[in-house]
């Protein structure tokens, strides 16, 4: 089919006039034009159709490789989720102040449910008074589970004859949190703290320990002297004194009276606090956070799929910036484009 | 040089030469019309095939055939040779058409008079789409990227091109 088939057959006797005149090159120009010497290959092209394209796969090449880097370096450190867990567990095992034996605490294996260890949870001392302050944090499943565990933990200290010193309990909607203040005997605290901590994911714990023996050791002296004190005041007042002496003795007798009475109260106080620790249970409602990649290579991969979704996040952040930029040099372009049409046309018609 | 590069340095020129050969006549004939001077037209066939060895490196054939893309450099070529003559002509304040010395048969000998006056009376626009579509015997999409224009586009601009011819014929004839 002759290419003008498609245009009009009416100028069919036209086109064959001017395809058999058609011109031919002279043996003159084939010479000129074989005779052309290729010039010196460039040191470097810059093929624009075959550098972006290159230069994209490079691009997502290094992209690749630098997720990957970070994810390794960032793999052979432990993932934050254990990491909680294991600061968890060092808090639970060694609290601040006593974190002289750390190097004996042992990490939990990544993603196992973490649950504290009774032997090896810090145990009150049993010849010093000492009071024991503890504060956990415990995520459990459901509402339902939420009203059990409320339920445990306070049956629990009552059967291990402590009392509840306060409470508060909300279950909105899906959601739900209860917090209490117990009160339990020192010698169950180990107990309650690890049947505690089976509640559900213990994401917070911290215990403090504070010496109290030195402070009754001082409290007790003090009480001594004045009973000697008052001793010594009564075998006086039992002589023979002047009126004003004896007014002088019986107010001292009178203030050495309410003292000793103070402090009597007071070291009562610290002995019963030494004897009853204070744990502060919260349990909150909420899903299961994310278990810790079992492995170094699952903690690799994850961690590469993290930086290369926020080397994405910096592409479409960076086209954002710099898009009305590139579609203003792309108009720019077009325009320009359409002119040289435009002025080529024109140029073609005058000639 | 190592018998690899050497290879790889020959190759190419082969392709070209081969290509220049075959594709001389076409380019010749397009560029004949498209200047209406056959002393520049073979000028500017040089030039263009000058060109294409230098860009030979960057013809992808899977974008085109090497026709087309010698085509599109002869058209480049000619209309900076028309651009750089417009320049003179302004410089110099008068059109060189008026001392160039007029050329026997521009268009392939063997054309009628009438024909031969005809296509000198349409413009370089007019005459180019007939060298491609009619001469060089292009297809109408083939012609149109040449041009850098939509195939309808072309399709019209070669009929009313034609028509025009046919009708400066017929007003040669009666003349």
């Amino acid at each position: 089919m002759s290419p003008l088939e498609l245009v009009d057959d009416r100028f069919e006797k036209l086109a064959s006039e001017l395809r058999a005149a058609r011109p031919i090159a002279s043996e003159e120009l084939r010479e000129r034009v074989r005779s052309l010497t290729p010039p010196p290959p460039p040191r470097l092209e810059l093929n624009l159709r075959r550098f972006v394209p290159a230069a994209g796969l490079a691009a997502a090449a290094a992209a690749l490789t630098i997720a990957v880097v970070l994810a390794v370096v960032r793999g052979s450190n432990p993932h934050p989720v254990a990491a909680e867990k294991t600061s968890a567990s060092k808090a639970a095992l060694f609290p601040r102040g006593l974190v002289q034996s750390a190097s004996a605490a042992r990490t939990p294996v990544h993603g196992a449910p973490f649950r504290l260890d009774l032997n090896k949870a810090l145990a009150p001392s049993v010849s010093r008074l000492q009071r024991y302050d503890a504060v956990l944090r415990v995520r459990v499943a459901s509402q339902e589970e939420l009203s059990k565990q409320t339920q445990d933990a306070i049956a629990f200290t009552r059967n291990a004859g402590g009392y509840l010193a306060w409470s508060s309990y909300s279950a909105p909607g899906k959601g739900g949190n209860s917090e209490l203040v117990l009160r339990i005997p020192i010698e169950h605290v180990q107990e309650a703290i690890a049947d505690f901590t089976a509640y559900g994911d213990l994401v917070k714990q911290q215990i403090v320990l504070k010496d109290l023996q030195q402070k009754v050791d001082g409290l007790t002296a003090t009480i001594v002297r004045l009973q000697e004190d008052l001793v010594k005041i009564h075998s006086q007042l039992a002589g023979i004194l002047s009126p004003e002496q004896r007014a002088i003795l019986e107010q001292r007798l009178q203030q050495d009276k309410t003292r000793l009475a103070a402090l009597t109260s007071q070291r009562a106080s610290t002995v019963r606090r030494a004897q009853m620790a204070s744990v502060a249970l919260a349990m909150v409602v909420g899903p299961k956070p994310a278990a810790a990649p079992a492995g170094r290579f699952h903690r690799t991969i994850d961690d590469a799929a993290s930086v290369l979704l926020r080397e994405l996040e910096l592409l479409v952040y960076a086209l954002l910036v710099a898009g009305p930029l590139l579609l203003l040099g792309g108009a720019g372009v077009l325009a320009g484009r359409m002119m040289r049409r435009h002025s080529d046309r024109r140029l073609l018609e005058r000639a | 040089m190592p018998r690899r590069r050497r290879i790889a340095a020959v190759r190419p020129n082969a392709e070209f030469a081969e290509a220049a050969e075959r594709h001389l006549d076409d380019v010749l004939a397009f560029l004949v019309y498209l200047t209406g001077d056959r002393n520049v037209a073979e000028d500017l066939t040089a030039e263009t095939f000058a060109r294409a060895l230098e860009r030979w490196r960057r013809f992808d054939p899977r974008r085109g055939s090497a026709r087309t893309w010698l085509c599109q450099l002869a058209r480049s070529t000619a209309l900076d040779h028309f651009r750089s003559e417009e320049r003179r002509r302004r410089r110099e304040g008068r059109y060189s058409v008026d001392v160039r010395e007029p050329v026997e048969a521009p268009f392939g000998s063997g054309l009628s008079p009438e024909l031969e006056g005809a296509l000198a009376r349409l413009s370089a626009a007019e005459r180019e789409v007939i060298a491609l579509r009619v001469v060089v015997e292009l297809d109408g999409e083939t012609a149109a990227r040449v041009l850098g224009i939509s195939v309808t586009a072309c399709s019209t601009r070669l009929s009313r091109a034609l028509q025009k011819l046919e009708k400066e014929v017929s007003a040669g004839v009666a003349a």
